[in-house]
């Protein structure tokens, strides 16, 4: 297999004494995007600044197309790579004078610039805007520029942090959408940090998932969101802690667990008499007016106690003994005639509900006890 | 005084002051560039001696390069006391203070940001110096204003160092001086009305480059 764009090792970083990154393996490989995903202070910026050249490790080596970087190489290797701030930071000038900054910083002749600067502002439905100042344009619009000063200079290496973060819903899906259509065009290897999952989840073809400045899981999408290896990382895919219990039994896997009153079923490592934590997504829970017969085998009678508007769905407050949250569609809640007060049946099936050790039970250094 | 004395007069106070402002920039903005990127042990106290400097009285200043240039001086070998070159010399060290603070003021008025991201689309470090001062012209543009006005004003230290000779080193405010001490008040009020008009007319030029700016490049929410 070809060496990957870009290797991390051993990488430190630390401010003021205290150690605020620490990335024992990293890789990037070519033409790919990579989230990098994780609750904000995790360090996803800082090993952003990192890997862009900016930020000198205390310790580590990057190796940037299968060679290492020493400090005679960031001034050449700066052209490849491309970061993008968070806040969209504008220099003196026109739309146009700061899509051109960064090809003038590169010395990119004059016709290859008009050349470049027609071609991106056709990609990002600029042209109308070039002659305006950057405090006349709207937040949607700021974003759109920032992004494409970026593509204009066509880096092989493009670092974004928060690229989409602070803008409404609808300017922030037209915006992903067309920097995804962009990025699969020019194939532009890319790191995204972002906090949202969803973003992660639609952009990223990997996710590197960071906590307390450590990356603690690299996969596809798909794969940590099925087995995301803690319920720390479970949580920040978007699982709801559900309730905590102890095993009662333990047959080949599945769980019989009490917790709050309840028996709950799930799959599971732990034996009997372990505590554990459950999670799930609200997505898959099912409501339904009685208790029907069905291989689904948790079944809790409920009371709605809120139904709020989430993205496109409803989110409805349940409370059958603990907490319970559902996502359904507006026309099931019409269906079903749910309000508060009403009383509903709630199921979950044992296969989607994970089972994580009690936190409390497990020591510092993450070993459980 | 004669017209063609009074156009000597004028064109040496023009010749000095600029060339002072002139030199104070040349040495001035790398040295506000130097401490404003750069952190070394005693940053802190040069930046107070910098802005101590700012409100230094010409006198002090005329008395201090006078004891450098004097015939027995440190530097009197040179014999430049009494001639133009220790009057630039007076006056560019009254104009260094001033370009160096309002520099350095004009540049702390920059977001740090812009020049992270000007680094991280791939400025080299003197690229990002380039950015640093378009950022700041407005406020490096009030420098050298501020600088030319305060050396061009002065009558302490020129006359000092430059001794108000007649034809050789004298320049509008120790004619002004000169001519009110011998009562030719007619002759001063010219020279001083000369002397505004001229500060006026370049500040007003320098304001007029600084708006201009200001007008194209800022508005309301900017950043």
């Amino acid at each position: 297999m070809a060496r990957p764009g870009l290797e991390v090792r051993n990488l430190v970083v630390q401010v003021a004494g205290r150690k605020i990154l620490e990335v024992s393996y990293f890789d990037l490989r070519k033409g790919e995007c990579l989230a990098l995903f994780g609750p904000n202070g995790s360090g996803k910026s800082t090993f952003l600044r990192t890997i862009s050249l900016l930020q000198k490790p205390e310790a580590g080596e990057i190796y940037y197309q299968g060679q290492a970087v020493g400090p005679k190489d960031r001034e050449r290797l700066q052209q490849k790579i491309v970061y993008l701030l968070q806040k969209p930071v504008f220099f003196r000038g026109t739309v146009r004078d700061n899509l051109l900054l960064g090809l003038r910083f590169r010395g990119i002749e004059r016709k290859q610039q008009t050349a470049r600067l027609e071609k991106t502002a056709e990609l990002f439905n600029l042209r109308s805007l070039l002659d305006k100042f950057p405090h006349e344009l709207s937040g949607g619009e700021r974003q759109r520029v920032h992004l494409a000063r970026a593509f204009i200079l066509e880096p092989e290496f493009l670092y974004l942090d928060e690229p989409f973060n602070g803008l409404d819903v609808r300017f922030r899906e037209e915006l992903m959408s067309d920097f995804h259509k962009i990025r699969k065009v020019t194939g532009v290897t890319t790191v995204l940090v972002t906090h949202i999952r969803q973003e992660a989840v639609y952009l990223a073809d990997r996710m590197a998932v960071m906590l307390e400045g450590r990356i603690v899981k690299v996969g596809t999408p798909e794969e940590i969101s099925s087995a995301p290896d803690s319920s720390e990382i479970s949580r920040l895919m978007g699982q709801e802690a559900l309730v905590e219990g102890v095993v009662e039994r333990a047959d080949n896997g599945l769980l019989e667990i009490r917790g709050h009153g309840q028996t709950i079923y799930a799959f599971g490592r732990q034996k009997a008499g372990d505590r554990v934590v459950l999670t799930f997504r609200p997505e898959e829970v099912i409501l339904a007016p009685a208790r029907p017969a069905s291989s689904v085998r948790n079944w809790f009678e409920a009371e709605v106690r809120e139904i709020r508007p989430y993205d496109r769905m409803l989110l409805v407050l349940l409370d059958c003994g603990f907490r319970l949250k559902a996502f359904v569609s507006r026309s099931s809640v019409e269906e079903l005639g749910l309000g508060p007060g009403s009383k509903v049946w709630a199921g979950i099936k044992a296969t989607a509900l994970s089972t994580w050790p009690d936190p409390k039970e497990i020591d510092s250094s993450g070993n459980e006890k | 005084m004669s017209l063609g004395e009074i156009i000597q007069v004028t064109w040496l106070s023009l010749l000095v002051s600029g060339s002072a402002v002139l030199l104070a920039m040349a040495a001035g903005l790398p040295a506000a560039v130097l401490l404003y990127l750069k952190k070394f042990p005693g940053k802190r106290l040069i930046t107070a001696l910098v802005n101590t400097g700012m409100g230094l009285p010409p006198v002090v200043v005329g008395l201090l390069v006078a004891v450098l240039l004097w015939r027995t001086g440190p530097l009197g070998f040179l014999g430049m006391m009494y001639t133009p070159a220790a009057m630039i010399f007076a006056q560019f060290l009254i104009a260094l203070p001033l370009v160096i603070g309002l520099s350095l003021a004009a540049f702390e008025q920059v977001d740090p940001e812009i020049l992270l991201q000007a680094r991280a689309l791939g400025a080299s470090r003197f690229q990002t110096i380039l950015v640093l001062f378009r950022e700041s012209r407005m406020g490096q543009l009030a420098a050298v204003i501020a600088a030319f006005g305060g050396v061009v004003s002065e009558v302490g230290a020129v006359m000092m160092v430059g001794g108000n000779l007649k034809g050789y080193t004298r320049v509008l405010t120790t004619a002004i001086v000169q001519e009110t001490r011998t009562g030719n008040l007619r002759s001063a009020i010219y020279l001083a009305l000369i002397l505004l008009a001229l500060s006026f007319l370049i500040n007003l030029f320098l304001t007029w480059l600084q708006q201009k700016g200001a007008r194209r490049w800022q508005g309301p929410g900017w950043k």
